[in-house]
């Protein structure tokens, strides 16, 4: 596009492509991490929704001790009467180990350490039990019953993770609050230096668009290619994280990894910094355009 | 054309520039407009080419008060006046046929119609060998005939002219007058701004004459010259 103005030898030729690039590199990063963590709460609920778990006292021997047999299907038996109790089954004594390895190590339990039985409760579709009560119902049958409902203990993590969603959504806010002041001293700081040549324009019969529409192209190309390089720059450090966050065997720790839907989000980020840019300074060169003859 | 009645003027809380100013200029009307340094020509012009507005008095301009006029008239006003400012103000990264067009853009002029003009204008001026070349590699002689250009492109009916021969030498200031006279012709109002009093005895045309910022019209007797052979030159500017 044609400009009457001599923006090449303006400072904001550098300093506007950088901040915008640093801008959207940060709000990349932050909108990943809040939808990574909005992915793993999903995760998180859909595994334990409609489940509860029974844990007996353990016995030396593990589940093969005849009185843990008998505890085990005695508790099961009235697990299974309960209504609203869609299945109940003993975790295998495998799947307790695998449990335990990260602080036992992945060597044989000794024989006579008192693990702990295990009891996977799948409730009905919609239904929900009071933990307490089913609790005290089966300590008559088996003392030392304890009945762990998941979702109570995930509800406050999810919180956490809300909470660091909220906090994410909010530095997003901030990066763009920011870009938007940065923007506008540009185009004040352009004014001020082509001041002379904005008052020959409009002596020559310039209206105020016209010379406002050669400051927000201005200021759309360097926008634009600060965005690009800053999501560049963001999808790679995603990458790298992506990478490193697939070798940590932590079930609860949020894997990093974007869906397609996600990573056109994230590609919408220059392009939304673009318009928000353009808008920007096309309002502040007409407000202080307007105070001039 | 341009109608000033009782128009005082000062900037800002500073002493008042010009004092009730008041005067009219006929359509097709040629004027010099002198006075010391400083006693206030180029404000004068500059109210005449809405750059200001008064403090006081009222402005008329083809038919228009403009001291009232909303300020998203006054672009359509401005497109009627030429200018040919003191310094020039030439736009040093673009070329003398991009300054020249700079009037028919911001028209809304098409490219090719744009091309075809400006071209041909500066031709007329003498700056045919010139239209890629920039203002600073031009002499201000060439500058002068650019910002020329520039304030005729857009065949204005008022054109304003502040002190168009005080960067160039006498023959050359002759030139420009003559061309001046050219426009004024074809029903160009002008108004030419210079303390150059042989060049107002010479071309014999009516004086707006400021002093103290007070004006005061004057028809001076035109001095019988040999610039018959220098009006012919004009042409070839």
């Amino acid at each position: 596009m044609h400009s009457d103005l001599s923006f090449d030898n303006d400072a904001s030729r550098h300093f506007v492509p950088l901040i915008v690039a640093v801008m959207v590199y940060l709000a990349t990063l932050a909108l990943a991490g809040s939808m990574s963590i909005g992915g793993a709460v999903d995760q998180w609920r859909d595994a334990v929704r409609g489940s509860m778990t029974v844990q007996l006292p353990g016995r030396p021997g593990g589940q093969t001790s005849p009185e843990a047999v008998a505890n085990i299907k005695a508790i099961t038996d009235a697990l299974l009467a309960t209504p609203g109790v869609a299945s109940a089954a003993p975790l295998p004594d495998s799947d307790i180990q695998a449990l335990l390895e990260p602080w036992l190590g992945d060597a044989d339990l000794p024989a006579d350490l008192p693990v702990p039985i295990l009891i996977d409760v799948t409730l009905d579709d919609g239904v929900s039990l009071d933990p307490k009560g089913l609790a005290q119902r089966l300590a008559v049958i088996v003392s030392g019953v304890q009945v762990n409902d998941s979702g109570a203990s995930l509800e406050r993590l999810v919180r956490l993770a809300r909470s660091v969603q909220w906090v994410a959504g909010i530095i997003v806010a901030l990066v763009g609050a920011a870009a938007t002041a940065i923007i506008i001293f540009a185009a004040r700081a352009g004014m001020s230096a082509h001041r002379k040549t904005i008052e020959l324009l409009h002596l020559i019969g310039a209206h105020d668009s016209y010379i406002a529409r050669q400051f927000q192209f201005r200021l759309l190309v360097l926008s634009l290619i600060g965005g690009v390089l800053g999501l560049v720059f963001g999808a790679v450090t995603l990458l790298v994280l992506t990478l490193l966050s697939s070798q940590v065997q932590a079930s609860l720790v949020p894997r990093l990894s974007l869906t397609a839907p996600q990573w056109a989000i994230l590609a919408m980020l220059p392009i939304l910094g673009t318009a928000v840019a353009t808008v920007t300074a096309r309002m502040t060169v007409s407000r202080s355009l307007r105070q001039s003859l | 054309m341009v109608r000033f009645q009782n128009v005082g003027m000062r900037y800002g809380l500073g002493p008042e520039i010009l004092h009730d100013i008041s005067f009219q200029l006929a359509p097709g009307s040629f004027h010099f407009l002198t006075g010391a340094s400083g006693a206030g020509k180029t404000t004068l012009l500059r109210l005449m080419y809405l750059a200001h507005r008064p403090s006081r008095g009222l402005i008329s301009l083809f038919g228009r008060d403009t001291t009232t006029m909303k300020r998203r008239e006054l672009p359509a006003l401005r497109r009627r006046i030429g200018v040919v400012f003191q310094d020039f103000r030439l736009i040093d990264h673009l070329t003398a046929l991009d300054n020249v067009a700079l009037p028919l853009r911001i028209a809304g002029a098409k490219k090719e119609a744009i091309g075809a003009h400006v071209s041909e204008l500066l031709s007329w001026v003498g700056l045919k060998d010139h239209i890629g070349a920039r203002p600073p590699t031009l002499s201000d002689g060439e500058k002068q005939r650019v910002a020329i250009a520039r304030a005729v492109i857009g065949r204005p009916s008022l054109l304003l002219a502040d002190e168009p021969t005080g960067s160039v030498d006498h023959e050359q200031g002759l030139r420009i007058l003559h061309l001046f006279e050219e426009l004024n012709k074809i029903g160009t109002t002008v108004v030419i701004a210079t303390h150059d009093r042989d060049l107002i005895a010479r071309f014999g045309r009516p004086v707006l004459r400021l002093v103290g910022g007070e004006l005061s019209v004057h028809r001076p007797p035109r001095v019988v010259a040999p610039s018959s052979a220098l009006a012919q030159q004009a042409g070839g500017l």
